[in-house]
């Protein structure tokens, strides 16, 4: 019992430096602010009042009431605004402002915690306001803000750090961090992959073609694709074992650095071949923040963890 | 010592929430797993299908959703749920690629020109996200729903083009050739789901099926 309490300490409370949160802030910060940039002309059409814009976002906010009222939204930064004076238009423009300029406080560093919960809050509003047109991306992008803001900030590659010298954090909360994104990226690939593998479509490649050929994702003209006809099957059947079996092999040293680049490149090609730019961005940088420069996690012989106990080294 | 008996306070707080997220998320993501099985969208046979289906409604009801919706239980728990982004599953594109969707309007002028628009945006992250509204419109089984964002659409067309009479909004879902059929000239094609009139009187949009 003490052995696996030690085990289990060991393995959320790993001592850590805190390059891969500078990673992680620098990267989501990047990406926030290709985020705000991407929907600019469309920032305020897609999150508009009722009778303007395209959809509008008193539906979504209506049925987010039903099922909490107290899921931040656009809504309640619309409402602030207009009683000191401001109109919608405004209140919404003022919204994208302090998105960008979150974004790029993340990204140099800059009131880093501040600067993280501002863009968790701010784009979690857009996200939940716009529920009919959000997507995959938004789902990471909170995820990602939420561990940024919860983690230990700032980190040595900061301004922050610079300009105020703060006192060192701790390395295990450093860790334990890591270690709940690392656990969480392992799911995501894990259920993601085994509901593709509960798909005929993926075994033979049909499902492939069609994500290709479906407006808007057919940035590859299908005469192209025939030609490679044969690769389908093949690349249907490696995006689903590279996917279910990412908890096993990213975590061994032997083939981490394989799994995270086929991984990468994965989200590389669904990038440019299905112009999910956005998307692409923000898993990679997710895995490489959790599984890339200074993470080395091994089996080690310790006192307190005997022959099989588990640990990771910065 | 004191510091030490924090610290160690602390780190059973964050073991605690650490427990607790992750179950969270190992529900939600076995939830529509088992969703998937259970509606038969899944490779595997009989048997699992009724197994899922006798499953389904304790994932369910682990999560809240049996509680009524006034419950503050389910709303603190939904409301975690979406600020930390895990209110839903990870089957991105699985466990197959469903059905396009296609929605034209049609405009008509008093002088009788016609002329046909596509939900419009400026740039193309715009254009992935009109894409999700299509699913969502294609997917909803609740005909009020579907009929409201249509017509909060063709408001929007309606804005750009004041000096129309009516417009139809035309809703249809995607055909797509496989591989082989691609090969023999087959091409898109679109089914026809939907038709809504929709005029400047206060009456009702008058839909139509197939």
């Amino acid at each position: 019992m003490a052995r696996s309490k030690e085990r289990l300490r060991v393995f959320l409370f790993p001592t850590e430096t805190d390059l891969w949160l500078g990673l992680l802030r620098i990267g989501l910060g990047l990406h926030v602010l290709l985020y705000a940039l991407s929907l600019r002309a469309d920032w305020n059409d897609l999150f508009a009042g009722p009778g303007e814009g395209l959809i509008g976002r008193a539906l979504p906010e209506a049925l987010l009431s039903m099922e909490s009222p107290l899921v931040p939204r656009l809504g309640w930064l619309v409402m602030l605004a207009t009683r000191i004076g401001f109109s919608e238009l405004t209140a919404l423009s003022l919204a994208w402002w302090v998105l960008l300029f979150a974004g790029g406080c993340l990204a140099i560093g800059v009131f880093s915690r501040t600067s993280a919960i501002l863009a968790w809050f701010v784009h979690l509003c857009a996200a939940e306001s716009g529920g009919f047109v959000s997507y995959g991306v938004d789902n990471f992008m909170t995820i990602g803000l939420f561990y940024l803001m919860l983690s230990p900030l700032p980190d040595r590659y900061s301004l922050d750090q610079l300009w105020r010298n703060l006192s060192p954090k701790d390395p295990q909360l450093i860790g334990f961090f890591r270690r709940v994104l690392q656990v969480h990226l392992c799911l995501i690939y894990f259920f993601g992959g085994l509901a593709k593998c509960l798909g005929t479509g993926w075994w033979d490649g049909s499902n492939l073609w069609r994500a290709l050929i479906q407006p808007p994702f057919n940035l590859i003209a299908p005469e192209i694709l025939i030609r490679l006809k044969y690769l389908l099957p093949v690349g249907g059947i490696v995006i689903c074992l590279l996917e279910i079996s990412y908890p096993v092999f990213i975590w061994d040293r032997r083939t981490r650095g394989i799994w995270l680049i086929c991984i990468c490149a994965m989200h590389v090609a669904i990038g440019l071949t299905m112009g999910m730019y956005l998307f692409a961005f923000v898993m990679i940088v997710l895995n490489v923040a959790a599984f890339g420069p200074e993470f080395s996690f091994q089996l080690q012989r310790t006192p307190a963890c005997s022959k099989s106990g588990l640990a990771s080294t910065g | 010592m004191v510091k030490a008996w924090r610290t160690l306070r602390q780190k059973r707080v964050y073991l605690a929430w650490f427990v607790l997220h992750f179950l969270l998320i190992i529900t939600i993501s076995c939830r529509d797993i088992v969703w998937l099985v259970a509606h038969k969208l899944t490779i595997l046979p009989a048997p699992f299908r009724a197994a899922a289906q006798n499953v389904e409604p304790i994932a369910t009801g682990a999560l809240g959703d049996k509680l009524s919706t006034s419950n503050p239980l389910r709303r603190a728990l939904l409301t975690y749920l979406h600020i930390a982004g895990i209110d839903r599953g990870y089957g991105y594109f699985a466990p197959n690629i469903p059905a396009g969707y296609k929605l034209v309007f049609e405009l008509q002028y008093p002088d009788g020109q016609v002329e046909y628009k596509l939900p419009g945006v400026n740039s193309g992250a715009a254009g992935l996200r009109v894409a999700t509204l299509l699913d969502e419109i294609g997917r909803t089984r609740y005909d009020p729903l579907r009929e409201y964002i249509i017509k909060t659409l063709a408001a929007s067309i309606w804005r750009e083009h004041p000096g129309l009479k009516t417009v139809r909004a035309v809703f249809c879902s995607l055909n797509l050739p496989s591989p082989a059929e691609f090969k023999r000239g087959k091409r898109e094609s679109y089914d026809f789901l939907y038709a809504y009139d929709f005029s400047l009187s206060e009456e009702p949009a008058k839909a139509k099926k197939p």
